[in-house]
């Protein structure tokens, strides 16, 4: 859930976009991180881990932890806390160690 | 490879300032920031800073980070690069930064290390669970990007860091179940702690989570009280339902540079983990490599724009800028650090800084010398430092609720209160701030030596004209009005959430603990400003709940 009203703050979110998440159109805001937008959303699993299987999800949410690595336009291991959220940017769950294609 | 006078690593507000202070003696400067906006920990820190008006002091940590870095871009001899990670230094002095997707080569004449701080993290089993937060990101995710990072957050850790987002978090519309603490006092400042539980949130002492629990991400949480030996009671298991937890147990200093650095190294519990072994002037054992800010020793963003600004001068003096000029700067800036830490709150930073000086002159005499050299290195160990003040020892320091002696001890004459309205401060911890002193026009409020002080109120001086209230980053000042009629008196007090109460609505009042004690009527709202954002809400109540309640409740949020 976004917030619309805030004692101090005020958010400035520019115009909607969209984005997918494992194939379902998502609604997103261009001043978002791909995480933020996901929470918005409702989504906080991000991934699994590579060994246990086990859900992952945002932890430190400035790039230093690696927790919320998914597979952004194909590419693996892509820490969504920082990256910014496109249109038409694919998004998916990434489960066991991203693989890097050559 | 690019050549540079000074190159600090890491925009906080401790590199920002020492970015500042290098150009302002004429150094040609390059700041590298990982972040795309500069500020570090400020850019998420929507309360108000304490301090001294030196230090910003009253100000909000996010204006406090962007009047800094209006500052730095308006300065032509500093060369902001943001978006870039300093990912190396080499033994030849040579920085490599990953700069516009790019591997770059930096050459520094000196080098100004501010890397700040990680969150540290707490074993239980559950924690990798999808809701199981750093309070960093939660700060991020509810202040940068302005999303809810959940609907009812279990906090742990009630240091400043956990009283704060709390806060904050509360600000945003989310509810906290608790805050739950392993110690047996509040660490952080009491003044947070009593604005949180005047909202209705519960801080409890001597508990610890023993697990989270839920189906792919946290729908709950096990808690339970402690022992001395930090075993937990039996029995004592308390089944808490939320969808986030939110780790507030510290920050560790992020070093990795500054060991890369070769940089001489300390264990120093009371800083908090190993750090940098610096002199007075902030240079590292590695002549040229200076440290400034929580990297060095966790410690409050005030003494980190401080030190920023003494390693700043430091450097950019040693390069053969403004000699004459900088002494004195470098001087102000030593006695403006050992005054904020001068108080029972600086005791273990004070504490650490002897150990590290203690390691310095024992482990490294070329070192040592260099210090002496430049001949204005001063021992505040044996002044300010060291006086012993007054520690909280009463149910205060548990839960944050001043206890009847305490206020009874503040309250003003009987007299006085039936002449008119007077400014209450329930500040009763010896913290380093001092805004209500600079706030009172009148000059009511004083502190005996230094902002360490408690603040105390003349009551023939104070007006009652509720100035202060909205001034004070604590929120601990009220104003009661007991001529305000037959029946009824008021209570002024401060107001940071929304909506806004209108003059006219019947809200809950809530005593020190965020107990509903009636309906009252909303006399008067007055805004603090545009910046301050602040209100002061002036509400009717009965004679005898005039000094109950603290607080309002609108709807079925506490407040
Ligand atoms: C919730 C919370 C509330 C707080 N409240 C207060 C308060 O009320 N009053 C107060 O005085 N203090 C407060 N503090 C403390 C204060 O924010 C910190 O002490 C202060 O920010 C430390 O400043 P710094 O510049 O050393 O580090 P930081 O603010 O952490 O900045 C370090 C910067 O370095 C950057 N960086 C790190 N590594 C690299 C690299 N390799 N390359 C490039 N850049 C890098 C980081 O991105 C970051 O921007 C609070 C802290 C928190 C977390
Ligand atoms: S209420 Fe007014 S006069 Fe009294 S201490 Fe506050 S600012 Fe000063
Ligand atoms: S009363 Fe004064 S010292 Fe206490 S928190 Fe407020 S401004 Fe700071
Ligand atoms: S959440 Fe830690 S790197 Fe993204």
């Amino acid at each position: 859930m976004r917030i619309d009203e805030h004692p101090v703050l005020s958010f400035e979110r520019g115009e909607k976009i969209n984005f997918f998440y494992n194939g379902q159109e998502i609604e997103a805001y261009p001043t978002e991180t791909i995480a933020a937008a996901l929470h918005a959303a409702g989504v906080r699993k991000l991934g699994e881990s590579p060994e246990l299987h086990r859900p992952r999800g945002l932890f430190c949410a400035i790039g230093n932890c690696s927790s919320c690595f998914m597979i952004v336009d194909g590419e693996p291991n892509m820490r969504v806390c920082v990256m910014k959220v496109r249109s038409g940017m694919r998004v998916e769950e990434q489960r066991g160690k991203g693989v890097v294609g050559i | 490879m690019k050549h540079i006078e000074v190159m600090v690593i890491g925009g906080g507000p401790a590199g920002l300032c020492a970015a500042l202070a290098a150009s302002s003696l004429g150094a040609k400067v390059l700041l590298v920031e990982r972040d795309e906006i500069p500020g570090g920990q400020l850019v998420k820190q929507t309360h108000k800073f304490f301090g001294s008006e030196k230090q910003y002091a009253g100000d909000r940590g996010i204006h406090i980070g962007q009047m800094l870095l209006e500052n730095v871009i308006a300065e032509q001899d500093i060369e902001l690069w943001t978006d870039s990670t300093v990912l190396a230094i080499y033994e030849d002095g040579v920085v490599t930064v990953e700069h516009e997707g790019k591997h770059t080569k930096v050459k520094p004449d000196r080098l100004i290390i501010a890397t700040g701080a990680a969150e540290k993290f707490l074993s239980f089993p559950g924690n990798d669970l999808p809701g199981v937060y750093g309070a960093g990101a939660v700060q991020t995710l509810m202040n940068v990007d302005g999303v809810k990072p959940a609907k009812r957050v279990l906090m742990v850790g009630a240091g400043n860091i956990g009283l704060i987002v709390s806060y904050q978090l509360k600000q945003a519309g989310v509810e906290i179940a608790a805050v739950i603490e392993g110690l047996p006092k509040i660490g952080g400042y009491l003044v947070h702690a009593s604005k949180i539980q005047r909202a209705g949130i519960p801080v409890l002492t001597r508990h610890t989570i023993l697990e989270a629990y839920g189906n792919g991400q946290v729908e709950g949480a096990i808690i339970a009280s402690i022992d001395e030996t930090w075993q937990p009671i039996p029995g004592t298991e308390q089944k808490i339902p939320c969808d986030a937890i939110c780790l507030a147990v510290g920050l560790s200093p992020l070093t990795e540079l500054a060991w890369q650095a070769g940089c001489a190294m300390a264990f120093v519990r009371e800083l908090s983990g190993h750090v940098p072994v610096v002199d007075d002037l902030l240079e590292s054992s590695r002549p040229g490599i200076y440290c400034a800010g929580d990297v060095s020793g966790i410690e409050e963003a005030s003494a980190a724009m401080v030190e920023g600004r003494l390693a700043g001068l430091s450097a950019a003096f040693s390069l053969g800028y403004e000699a004459n000029e900088a002494k004195a700067l470098q001087q102000s800036a030593m006695e403006e650090l050992a005054e904020l830490r001068a108080g029972p709150m600086g005791q273990h930073i004070r504490d650490g800084i002897n150990k590290v000086k203690l390691k310095r002159k024992i482990g490294n005499h070329a070192f040592e010398n260099q210090t002496e050299k430049s001949g204005i290195v001063k021992d505040y160990s044996s002044d300010a430092t060291n006086t012993c003040r007054a520690e909280i020892k009463t149910s205060l320091i548990n839960d944050g609720i001043p206890t009847k002696e305490e206020l009874d001890a503040i309250y003003p004459s009987d007299k006085r209160l039936t002449e008119g309205p007077i400014a209450i401060v329930e500040c009763f911890q010896e913290i380093p701030c001092n805004p209500c002193v600079k706030a009172c026009k009148r000059g009511a409020i004083s502190m005996l030596r230094d902002i360490n002080d408690v603040p105390v109120v003349d009551e023939e001086l104070c007006n009652g004209c509720g100035l202060c209230i909205s001034l004070c980053p604590g929120l601990a000042i009220f104003v009661v009005d007991k001529s305000y009629s037959g029946d009824m008196a008021l209570i002024k007090l401060p107001f940071e959430y929304v909506p806004v109460p209108k003059s006219g609505h019947f809200v809950a009042g809530l005593d020190r603990a965020g107990r509903e004690l009636g309906r009252f009527e909303v006399v008067r709202v007055t805004s603090g400003g545009d910046k301050n954002k602040t209100f002061t809400v002036s509400l009717a109540v009965p004679h005898d709940l005039v000094m109950e309640v603290r607080g309002i409740r609108i709807g079925e949020q506490a407040i």
